[in-house]
């Protein structure tokens, strides 16, 4: 894969693993998916799926550059996913339901 | 005297953050565009804008440059005071000679350091420099100001306050509160992760604003972190001149046991000796980076002891694909060419420190990474800004109430830190494309554009911020938006009228130095006007106004 | 009115000592770690770069401090006692080796 290809992907990643950590909160939770009951996707499920989609965004950015680089790519990039997804559930909550695989709150 | 450390912590916070808040504003924004200091310098010199150059050969190119050079007047009359007798009006023994480049530079900054005689401390030297086009050599008139490299980096790290390196001090202060901010800042908060995408714009403006403080806060808490660390570690030689003062002594046992450890003269001969080939000891460094698999260019190249028996040059790798800034130096005799050393592996605790100051200073390629920090360095302005937003509300019906003109004060010193800044920066750019070209000392007359604007915003700012007297928002803040909008909007057509570079032709042939900066002004009026609109429906008097004030109240 | 002079002059003995102590006090760290680390066999710039890295930590505990401990007395007596004597001990660890 080329590089802006995998980095792309690792900042994609990182944006999801942050948004199923904001899921894995009720609170969050209810702003996205209403009163929908949680069903298969307990805390414990979105916080595992946070802690992957992360590590693999880990993966990708070492894959492309120097450890030493790589892990400044990661920290930075997810201070901009944590940013991300607290603005879009302050203004567009529903556009996080695609990671709940659930139909956004009406 | 505090009832509880929380509430120590608070006070702390609170005052301390306020007091240096100002200060830590300057650097981090400063920092921010620091990250793209040199495609700033490229904006505001058009006649370096074309594609960053390799280091040039040494033998055809710089050697003339640098026997042409003569030590700076400024630095001369520095040296003055410390000289028996007069200064001589040539400058013939140099002593240091070096060219320092990285991947972003179309131009080369040279330096020269030379012997003065009869100096009281003969290793003291006075020094020169030259920014040259490498391609020919020819130098670039030493009127313009590099606005990027030489006044808005150094303004993020010494305030341009040079006197007794006050601005150093200053902002090492700053950087210690920002550590000191950083931590009580989690003290106070507690819910740091329960909380961590919590932003509610809805509720109370006071609610909002804090919302907003803890985000941007914590989510760029490594970040922020780091980055007042590094810079202190940075200039630890300032502020802890330990080695220099108490332990003088021991530092220069030290250099006598290095300079036979590494065979590299720390004195010069006095005899006088002719220098071989340097392009060819260029290529012999490159041979045996590559032999380690670190085939890279050259960062920085340097000469000591010039002429001399002793004389050597050293040549090092620049960093564009490692953290730390330049290394694995090989060092040449002058005369000969031959190797004297290589120098070792970095240790465990200079690899510490080469990642700790690398990460700051940021030579390396990569620009995901950069647009990162900037991201990060504008989340520290947001974090800061909605702290002095956050006092004021706070505080600003009570001191109404009262007659007080605290908030007001600080309401004031917000607008001119935070719009007041952006203004001064704008204009500072409009002033580099509207002074006459031939003007003598043009760049001087861009910094008193600088200041002279701040002071301009300044006063607007105490002046329209009256209302805050009587609990209402100060219409300071739409005004400089508008402001900010107009000036960023004027730069890029004046950038179009001046140079004929407009957007168009450096988006389509990709020169993103001037496209991106001309992308990011325009940005900027976007969001300025963006904040005025959203200012003026905040001021308009709402019938909710008295419901919203109970709930603003009952929070604080 | 004593009282509020009083805690306003404790809070200014607090604020020297978090920052003119602390100052001291990493001053003094830096210099004994420096003139130990170094007669040890360590690389003299190593043990600058290490020392000044660990001090910057160590101002930003004895910041905190300053504020949180009960009594200011004992943070002066810490700071600036403790400051001046690694100092002392640095410069005569100097001594010995020059």
């Amino acid at each position: 894969m080329p590089e802006n290809i995998m980095l792309s992907v690792a900042l994609i990643l990182s944006v999801a693993g942050m948004g199923w950590f904001a899921l894995a909160l009720d609170t969050h939770w209810k702003q996205v998916c209403g009163k929908q009951p949680r069903g298969q996707a307990s805390s414990r499920v979105l916080r595992g799926l946070g802690g992957a989609a992360l590590s693999l965004s880990l993966i990708l950015c070492l894959k492309v550059d120097h450890p030493t680089m790589a892990a400044l790519v990661w920290i930075m990039a997810l201070a901009g996913a944590a940013l991300i997804v607290a603005f879009t559930l302050s203004w567009r909550p529903h556009w996080l339901a695609l990671l709940a695989a659930r139909p956004p709150r009406r | 005297m505090f009832q509880n450390f929380r509430l120590a912590m608070a006070w702390v916070h609170t005052w301390f953050g306020l007091f240096l808040g100002f200060v830590l504003m300057v650097v981090f924004f400063f920092g921010s565009l620091s990250v793209f200091d040199r495609e700033i310098d490229r904006w505001a010199i058009p006649e370096s804008r074309f594609e960053p150059q390799p280091m040039p050969s040494y033998d055809e190119i710089l050697k003339p440059v640098f026997e042409d050079m003569q030590p700076s007047k400024e630095s001369v009359d520095q040296m003055r005071p410390r000289v028996d007798g007069p200064m001589p009006e040539h400058f013939d023994t140099p002593v240091r000679w070096g060219a320092y480049t990285t991947h972003r530079d179309p131009v080369l900054g040279l330096f020269a350091g030379y012997r003065v005689p009869n100096a009281k401390n003969p290793d003291e030297l006075v020094w020169g420099t030259r920014t040259i086009d490498p391609r020919t050599g020819d130098a670039l008139p030493d009127d313009q100001l590099k606005i990027g490299s030489r006044f808005f980096y150094p303004l993020h790290y010494s305030l341009n306050l040079h006197w007794m390196d006050l601005g150093y001090w200053i902002v090492g202060l700053a950087a210690l509160i920002m550590l000191v901010a950083l931590v009580t800042g989690v003290v106070m908060h507690r819910k740091l992760f329960r909380e961590l995408f919590t932003f509610r714009p809805n509720k109370s403006k006071q609610r909002s604003i804090l919302d907003l403080h803890n985000l941007t806060g914590v989510v760029a808490l490594p970040f922020h972190f780091m980055f007042a660390f590094t810079g202190l570690v940075i200039f630890a030689g300032i502020y802890f001149p330990v080695t220099h003062t108490q332990l003088e002594p021991l530092h220069d046992l030290h250099e006598v046991v290095e300079s036979q450890e590494t065979g590299l003269p720390h004195e010069s001969a006095g005899v006088p000796a002719p220098t071989a080939s340097v392009d060819a000891m260029v290529a012999e460094a490159q041979r045996r980076w590559a032999a380690r698999d670190m085939a890279g260019d050259v960062g920085f190249l340097a000469l000591q002891h010039v002429g001399d028996a002793n004389g050597y040059v050293s040549i090092y790798r620049a960093g564009t694909d490692r953290i730390a800034l330049t290394g694995e130096g090989i060092h040449f005799k002058a005369s000969t060419g031959e190797v004297l050393r290589e120098d070792p592996p970095p240790s465990a605790v200079e690899r510490i420190d080469e990642f700790l100051t690398g990460l700051h200073l940021q030579h390396f390629r990569h620009w995901l990474l950069r647009w990162l920090y900037v991201l990060g360095g504008l989340a520290g302005c947001a974090c800061i800004a909605t702290g002095f937003l956050f006092f004021v509300e706070k505080r600003k019906r009570q001191h109404a109430k009262r007659g007080q003109i605290g908030a007001r004060v600080v309401d004031a010193m917000a607008v001119t830190t935070v719009t007041g800044m952006l203004i001064a920066t704008l204009g500072m750019l409009i002033a580099n494309r509207l002074l006459p070209t031939n003007l003598p000392a043009r760049g001087d007359w861009e910094q008193y554009c600088f200041w002279g604007i701040w002071v301009l915003a300044m006063a607007h700012a105490f002046w329209r911020t009256a209302p805050v007297a009587r609990a209402r928002l100060a219409p300071a803040w739409g005004e400089q938006c508008w402001a900010i909008a107009v000036l960023a909007v004027a730069a890029v057509l004046l950038n179009w009228v001046t140079t004929g570079d407009h957007l168009l032709k450096t988006l389509s042939v990709g020169y993103w130095p001037v496209a991106g900066v001309d992308l990011f002004m325009l940005v900027g009026a976007v969001v300025a006007i963006l904040a005025a609109r959203r200012l003026k429906r905040r001021a308009r008097p709402q019938p909710a106004a008295s419901g919203e004030l109970s709930g603003e109240t009952a929070h604080a | 009115m004593s009282t509020a002079t009083a805690s306003r002059a404790q809070l200014l003995s607090r604020m020297a000592a978090a920052l003119l102590g602390g100052y001291g006090f990493a001053w003094g760290f830096i210099a004994l770690g420096v003139a130990t680390a170094f007669a040890a066999g360590m690389p003299f710039h190593d043990a600058e770069h290490l020392f000044s890295l660990l001090a910057f930590l160590l101002y930003l505990v004895t910041f905190l401090w300053s504020f949180a401990a009960r009594d200011p007395r004992r943070v002066w007596l810490v700071l600036a006692g403790g400051g001046a004597l690694m100092a002392a001990l640095a410069s005569l660890i100097q001594h010995v080796l020059v």
